[in-house]
């Protein structure tokens, strides 16, 4: 199965059981817009935690219906991430979403060894983008958490990738590994990463998707500049995920996809126990909502 | 446009060698002769084999070294020293220097290594003025392998000058291997990047060179091959081995060039297959402007008629 745009994302959800998702430090009016939506659309079952008051006043100042909604009531932001947290790793809910609070604090309880929500695996951001100019939504990873990965960050990170876009129904997604260029260059170390990790493919070290790499941006979305090249490629014109050489390629395209090709983007944070939702306080209600709706598709 | 242009080119219009005896007729039947300077004529085996390959008609030879003793070797092996062209030296040094002289200047086509030490041969042949040496080459080793349990010739690299390629080395040497397997009439040749596992591991640097020297001929990079590695020599060499291991690989089983990781690994393969399976080995310095014969001075005057049919194929 293969994502036309975000709302098919719907359809991975319907049909089965709702998933509890806690909000923490719910008094942000975004995020209690995406998700009071999400709730009366029938994608999660929510869990309001944080300053019982504010949530209300928000819900009531923009006719939110919260009647029947489960709020827990902590007005401290910390305490509340921690409650939140609990819930997640004592199994009474299935997908975290951060409020108005700092990604570092709610990443921080995340990480907690006792009681956060741990798996050895290393936490990294994805993505899913709706371009109009695309065939088909496009992955990528990771444009907001790991800032410099080196060879087996990448590899972890594309196992986070690849095993989501498994569950999303992704049998075999189509990975490209992003360089300049897609020539083997050796005082490029994105080209070299990119060769090492299409070997561990063809050998089975990374499984349940098709790599190759490097392969330069106009290669990876255009299967007529890649016949033009004259490269050969699976992958090329065809890509399901883009995997980053680095943060600051991977924000700026990013933020190039939304500011100027208008694009649709739903995110969560892979690794952790559960699929996380931790958009950026000034994303939108819509890509919130969006976001929500991976998450619940991501759960197991 | 012809329907010839859609005509696959062999590597050149010759049969394929299967055999180290071969060589030689490819040889002649290119009908060119080629001229021979030997360094230092001083052993009965190098003697022996250019005897050899003059009789055959393969080469004219040169022989620089004391002539005076030069000609008591020939008498002692019952050969004509007036077929060959001798320049009197008056040591394995300056016999070298002049060998290589020749060579450059084109009076000879072909430089031998007598009974000198490598360090002296190669410290003519690499003068960064008077020397051989392509500009910025890498100078490496490439030897074409005989061996009587294999369905073919093995061309095998770097057993003898590279202690440890780094990337750009280990490109080179394929290059040289490939380029030789393709005069013996191997137009597509299938290279194995040998190591003690297919695995790509970030742990040991060859596999990580192998993985991306592959992704470098898928993009055109490296050209005129079939290349694979990391891979075993059972992987490598043996069909069987790719069905029970389940691995995908375009070598199958099948390698015509096999890239060692170190001179220490590949040094030891094809003294033990000589030694012990009956292998016969024929090799040539590459990286130079004029085809260097440089063997042990314990090898065999078959060997070294087989290096000389080599070299005249390779110039």
């Amino acid at each position: 199965m293969v994502l036309k745009n975000l709302n098919d994302l719907k359809q991975i959800v319907e049909g089965r059981s709702r998933k509890k998702l806690v909000l923490a430090a719910a008094q942000d009016q975004h995020s209690l817009g995406a998700v009071v939506k999400a709730w009366k659309e029938n994608i999660i079952e929510p869990i309001l935690i944080g300053d019982k008051e504010g949530i209300q006043n928000i819900c009531a100042l923009n006719n939110y219906d919260i009647t029947g909604l489960r709020i827990i009531h902590e007005p401290d932001t910390e305490m509340a991430v921690e409650m939140a947290v609990r819930m997640v790793s004592s199994k009474q809910a299935d997908i975290l979403m951060k409020g108005m609070v700092g990604s570092s604090i709610l990443l921080k309880c995340v990480l907690n060894k006792e009681w956060g929500l741990r798996t050895g695996h290393l936490l990294s951001h994805f993505a899913l983008f709706e371009v109009e100019t695309y065939h088909k939504v496009i992955a990528v990873t990771d444009v907001a958490m790991n800032i410099s990965p080196n060879l087996k960050d990448k590899i972890a990170i594309l196992n986070n990738s690849v095993d989501c876009l498994n569950k999303l129904g992704y049998k075999m997604p189509k990975v490209a590994v992003l360089g300049a260029v897609e020539m083997v260059n050796e005082n490029m170390e994105a080209t070299l990463h990119a060769a090492l990790l299409s070997k561990m493919n063809q050998r089975d070290q990374i499984r349940n998707c098709i790599i190759d790499g490097p392969l330069a941006f106009d290669n990876a979305v255009s299967l007529e500049s890649a016949q033009h090249k004259g490269i050969r490629s699976e992958v090329a014109g065809d890509t399901d995920l883009l995997l980053m050489p680095d943060i600051e390629v991977g924000n700026v395209l990013y933020k190039s996809l939304v500011f100027f090709a208008k694009a649709k983007v739903a995110s969560i944070i892979l690794g952790a126990l559960v699929p996380i939702v931790l958009t950026s306080r000034s994303d939108s209600e819509q890509a919130k909502f969006d976001s929500i709706m991976l998450s619940a598709a991501a759960c197991k | 446009m012809t329907a010839l242009c859609c005509q696959p080119q062999p590597a050149n219009n010759l049969i394929m060698i299967k055999a180290l005896y071969q060589i030689e007729e490819k040889v002649l039947a290119l009908n060119k002769k080629h001229r021979v300077a030997v360094a230092w004529a001083h052993d009965p085996n190098t003697i022996g084999a250019i005897n050899k390959a003059v009789k055959n008609k393969l080469i004219e030879a040169v022989l620089i070294g004391k002539s005076s003793e030069i000609i008591n070797i020939c008498k002692a092996e019952h050969i004509d020293h007036n077929q060959f062209t001798i320049v009197n030296s008056e040591n394995d040094s300056s016999a070298s220097l002049e060998a290589v002289r020749m060579t450059k200047s084109g009076e000879t086509d072909i430089v031998m290594k007598g009974l000198v030490g490598s360090d002296k041969f190669l410290k003519a042949v690499m003068d960064k003025e008077t020397g051989l040496m392509v500009p910025n080459a890498v100078l490496s080793y490439v030897g074409a392998l005989e061996i009587p349990a294999y369905h073919k010739l093995l061309f095998i690299t770097d057993p003898a000058v590279i202690p440890y390629p780094d990337l750009d080395q280990k490109v080179a040497m394929i290059g040289y291997a490939i380029e030789m397997a393709r005069k013996f009439g191997v137009e597509k040749p299938k290279v194995a990047l040998i190591s003690a596992s297919e695995k790509m591991s970030r742990h040991f640097s060859n596999s990580v060179d192998y993985s991306i020297i592959c992704k470098m001929a898928d993009r055109g990079q490296i050209k005129n091959c079939i290349i694979d590695g990391p891979l075993d020599l059972f992987l490598a060499c043996d069909k069987k081995s790719i069905s029970i291991k389940g691995v995908k690989t375009p070598v199958n089983g099948d390698a015509d060039v096999l890239l060692f990781p170190s001179l220490e690994s590949c040094n030891p393969f094809y003294k033990g297959l000589m030694l012990f399976a009956g292998g016969e080995l024929a090799g040539l310095i590459r990286g130079t402007e004029k085809p260097v014969i440089l063997m042990s001075r314990s090898e065999s005057e078959k060997s070294k008629y087989f290096c000389i049919a080599l070299s005249c194929l390779m110039a």
